[in-house]
């Protein structure tokens, strides 16, 4: 390092965690997002960032099984545990019923917020398969669409919990 | 209901094809591409929404490991010409300035590109910026519009006599005349609060330099490809050929990424000087600082005692922000352009000023102006009821230009197509259940509940034309058949993220008598697609679709001249469906699409001597209806085609806490032929979520010294999913003489009509306080307020 030179000085943290099935790796700054790590480290772009403080849900991913902003969450709070992102929802394969539904009714327009909504939606109906307009709403509540207006979206959710309820 | 899954495909509930890609986190946005050695971008911006710049110091940042480049205006200046405007008021008479991709001597607005800094990563690149230091000389900011424009304001540009970019008067019939006649003249002063379009997907743009070709690539959040790579080449003193532009799956635009904004040729230049990918990605802090339909209006209506309107006057000021390179400005234009909307006035005096000032920049925001009409005008128009004491849905069907009138010449000079204003209003009380809602409000009203219905008007031109500029009528698209039979549209439309591909596709698919399924339509490359003009003004389908559909009706009469050949039959008996070629005169002969298409491009010297080859057709569509030769009064109709809806909600309005809950939505949407529901409606939905959300939550706020306040969605409060209530969408389409099958736009309407609706079933729910908010938004704390105020004072009405 020149004396001109300012460097950042930080301490890099060895991560591990589980990344839609696999064992990922890396060197990671104490500071950096999950997002971050995600999308510039494992260049898994199907997470998207939306306003980088836990407003819109474009970034959301599952940890552990749970929704979660991974823009306001320290890659190094997930040490060990497993996330889960758009890409990762599908099992052998075959697109995740959820996913089916957002497709076949065009619950999104440009797509953007599609990981929220399809991953919130999962872990809602992960839990009742006969939610009420209010639930889906409530549960929704952290995502932000621009483009639909919401009808859309509900119709899918509506058409994946009967799926699921069958 | 038509089966989706077979043709005829137009007019069914095809689902948007890019649903696979989407839901499977495939769909690639611009963001989401990165190449070797890719660096990344950082802006350092005003503190100040006035000052002059006396000396900017990168040398701390350049210290910083990591850092590649750092640069400021002066040192851009020597690279980069000013940016061409997208609507140049100087073509219309109006002011003009250069406007520069990094200040150089004075910044004008909060937020304002001052410097840039270059890095290997992100993070290093933000650091490095707060290293970047400026000092300013403070002046005094204009900040509200009315004081810009008086005399002895201080001015944003210090070379113009006013603060105006221009004033405008639309005047048509005699409304002097009109007044002295009235039996009653309406007075209304609407307030339009700054509001921002926030697509979920901010800008980013991630320049490549090209050594070899000595050519640039810029993959940007663009709506309009090619006419962005017309203004970096002005930019940036290149030759246009050699700067290509790349629009990927785009996640939502709504006018914000059409283009003159200070980051796209910046990012080229720095792609261009490191000889590496350079990247920007907005923040949503930065994103919020483009702004868009701030306007104050205080319109008149000349009244006779039976409702009918005899003339109109509105004198309304626009704040605009800062002067900019991109097309904001113009949508002032469009509102007074716009006027009487719906309604058959003869007599207006409208005079539009679009003011500059030192908030940051406008940008064209989905309605472009034409929500501003809509509001001014059902805001007024629901006032002259009350005063008149009549049903709103009677005063409005009792002035509304008839069906029988079209096509009809507005005093402003559009021509209006097309359209049955007075049914589309009957249509949407009945689907809304009108008279029901009514007997609930007053059943409520005695338990001490406040309903409200409100129902406004919205006239929307759509696929319009400026004469001089880039805001084109036309549009091109080529079709190709392949020699294995499946079929390439390549167009000049892009997709911002409204799904126009998957009508597209629907359209040639009907055209050539083939699946679906075996139709790509490609979008958003300088180097793959025709030139174009991309998507804005509702136009992607009307003239994307429309020249898709001349293309493909030219590949059909060549496949049918070989199919003939080939089956030996007549030209005239030959069909095509379901991609399978047969013959009325010979029953047994069958050939697939995709025999016929190889036999196309094999057998030039036999079966397809007939045609000239390839299978491929380019051409374009230029509806009519437009008109820039001026008339004798100097009146251009600079549209096509003239969307309209009528919209009705129910509120009910907790008058302890001036919430405001929507209990219902009902549209009635004229887009004339209506290619896929799906789209249609989610587009009207869409920009019904936009008119609410604008008028219960969003709103941007400055300081008095022109700060920006909001800076965040906890501050911007757009409409979540338990916000927007059920919305039931009705069609009533009259068909456009002008357009492929009758197509109206469909992507504006929808902002305004919804927006007046919302703030008059407000002010009915609050009609028992002698309350009517017309200065906007209808967020809670302005409804608590103006209830207090108004129980404070019983007597007295207040505004």
């Amino acid at each position: 390092m020149s004396e001109n030179m300012e460097e950042l000085l930080e301490d890099f943290i060895y991560w591990q965690a589980r990344v839609n099935g696999r064992l990922q790796d890396a060197e990671i700054h104490p500071a950096m997002s999950l997002l971050d790590l995600l999308r510039d480290e494992l260049r898994l772009t199907g997470t998207h960032m939306g306003c980088m403080t836990g407003h819109c849900g474009a970034c959301t991913v599952l940890i552990d099984g749970k929704v979660a902003k991974s823009c306001i969450t320290p890659a190094a709070s997930v040490q060990g545990k497993s996330v889960t992102t758009l890409e990762g929802l599908a099992s052998d394969g075959d697109p995740h019923p959820v996913q089916q539904a957002f497709a076949e009714e065009s619950g999104f327009q440009c797509g953007y917020c599609a990981p929220g909504m399809v991953l919130t939606t999962a872990e809602l109906l992960a839990k009742t398969t006969d939610p009420s307009d209010e639930e889906i709403q409530q549960a929704l509540a952290g995502n932000l669409c621009r483009c639909t207006g919401y009808q859309s979206i509900l119709r899918a959710v509506r058409k994946a919990a009967a799926r699921l309820a069958d | 209901m038509a089966d989706p899954t077979a043709a005829p495909y137009v007019g069914g509930k095809v689902a948007n094809q890019s649903g696979a890609a989407v839901s499977s986190g495939q769909a690639k946005y611009t963001a989401d591409f990165e190449f070797h050695g890719q660096l990344h971008a950082h802006i350092v911006r005003s503190p100040h929404a006035a000052a002059d710049i006396l000396g900017v110091d990168t040398s701390d940042a350049l210290k910083v490991a990591g850092v590649v480049m750092a640069m400021d205006g002066r040192e851009a200046a020597e690279h980069l010409d000013p940016i061409p405007h997208y609507i140049d008021a100087a073509v219309f008479g109006g002011r003009t300035t250069d406007v520069r991709c990094l200040a150089l001597d004075a910044v004008r607005h909060y937020g304002q590109p001052v410097a840039v800094v270059v890095a290997a990563d992100k993070r290093t690149a933000q650091y490095a910026a707060s290293r970047v230091r400026v000092s300013y000389k403070r002046r005094e900011a204009v900040v509200d519009a009315h004081d810009a424009l008086k005399p002895d304001a201080p001015r944003v540009i210090p070379d113009w006599d006013a603060n105006l970019i221009m004033q405008v008067p639309f005047i048509g019939g005699d409304a002097e005349q009109a007044f002295k006649d009235a039996d009653k003249i309406v007075r209304t002063r609407i307030n339009i609060h700054r509001q921002s379009t926030q697509p979920i997907e901010t800008r980013v743009y991630n320049a490549v330099w090209d050594l070899q070709e000595q050519r640039i690539t810029l993959y940007a959040t663009a709506q309009n490809p090619h006419p962005l790579r017309y203004v970096l080449a002005k930019t940036l003193r290149m030759p246009e050929n050699r700067v290509r532009i790349v629009a990927p799956t785009t996640g939502g635009a709504f006018g914000l990424k059409m283009h003159g904004h200070p980051e796209e040729a910046l990012m080229c230049l720095l792609a261009r000087l490191t000889g590496l990918p350079v990247k920007w990605v907005e923040s949503r802090e930065e994103c919020l600082l483009v702004g868009g339909r701030e306007q104050s209006h205080e319109v008149e209506l000349a009244l006779r005692k039976d409702g009918r309107i005899l003339g109109l006057r509105d004198r309304f000021v626009a704040n605009t922000g800062a002067p900019t390179a991109c097309p904001g400005w113009g949508m002032a234009f469009l509102t007074g352009l716009t006027m009487p909307g719906p309604y058959d006035i003869a007599n207006v005096d409208v005079l539009m000023s679009a003011a500059v000032t030192n908030k940051p920049p406008w940008n064209a925001s989905r309605g472009y102006g034409k929500e501003a009409t809509a509001l001014a005008l059902e805001l007024s128009l629901d006032r002259a009821a009350r005063e008149l004491d009549m049903d709103p849905a009677e005063l409005r069907c009792q002035n509304f230009v008839q069906p029988e009138d079209f096509p009809k010449k507005t005093p402003t000079g559009l021509i209006l197509d097309s359209g049955d204003y007075g049914t589309t209003v009957r249509k949407t009380l009945e689907v809304i259940d009108y008279e029901g809602w009514r007997a609930k409000q007053a059943e409520l009203r005695d338990a001490g509940r406040y309903l409200g219905i409100g129902i406004a008007y919205e006239l929307t031109p759509e696929g319009g034309s400026l004469p001089g500029t880039m805001v084109a009528g036309y549009d091109s698209s080529t079709v190709q058949a392949d020699p294995s039979g499946t079929i390439t549209v390549i167009t000049g439309v892009t997709n911002p993220g409204t799904g126009n591909p998957t009508g597209i596709a629907q359209i040639v698919a009907d055209e050539l008598g083939v699946p679906i399924d075996t139709i790509r339509v490609v979008q958003g490359d300088t180097e793959t697609c025709p030139y174009g003009f991309g998507n804005y003004s509702g136009r992607s389908t009307i003239v994307g679709g429309g020249a898709a559909a001349l293309a493909a009706q030219e590949i059909k009469e060549k496949v049918i001249k070989v199919a003939a050949g080939l089956m030996e039959t007549t030209e005239d008996s030959i069909q095509i469906a379901g991609g399978l070629v047969t013959s009325s005169e010979n029953p047994d002969a069958r050939l697939s699409f995709a025999d016929v298409c190889y036999a196309a491009y094999t057998r030039a010297y036999d079966v397809a001597a007939c045609i000239e080859p390839p299978l491929q057709a380019t051409r374009t569509f230029r509806p009519g209806l437009i008109s820039h030769a001026p008339d004798e009064e100097g009146k251009i109709n600079p549209y096509p085609s003239y969307s309209n809806a009528a919209y009705a909600t129910v509120c009910e309005v907790d008058i302890e806490t001036g919430k405001v809950t929507l209990l219902r939505f009902a549209v009635t949407h004229d887009c004339g032929k209506v290619i896929n529901p799906i789209l249609v409606e989610g587009q009207a939905c869409g920009a019904i979520a936009f008119g609410v959300g604008g008028m219960l939550g969003e709103q941007i706020l400055h300081d008095a010294e022109g700060h920006q306040l909001t800076n965040d969605f906890i501050n911007y409060t757009m409409p979540r999913a338990a916000d927007v209530p059920a919305i039931d969408v009705a069609h009533h389409d009259s068909p456009n003489p002008v357009t492929y099958m009758g197509m109206k736009g469909a992507g504006e309407a929808g902002v305004g009509g919804s927006a007046a609706a919302v703030v008059n079933a407000v002010n009915d729910a609050l009609a028992p306080f002698g309350v009517e908010i017309t200065d906007l938004p209808v967020s809670a704390p302005r409804v608590w307020a103006a209830i207090r105020a108004a129980r404070a004072q019983p007597k007295r009405k207040v505004a």
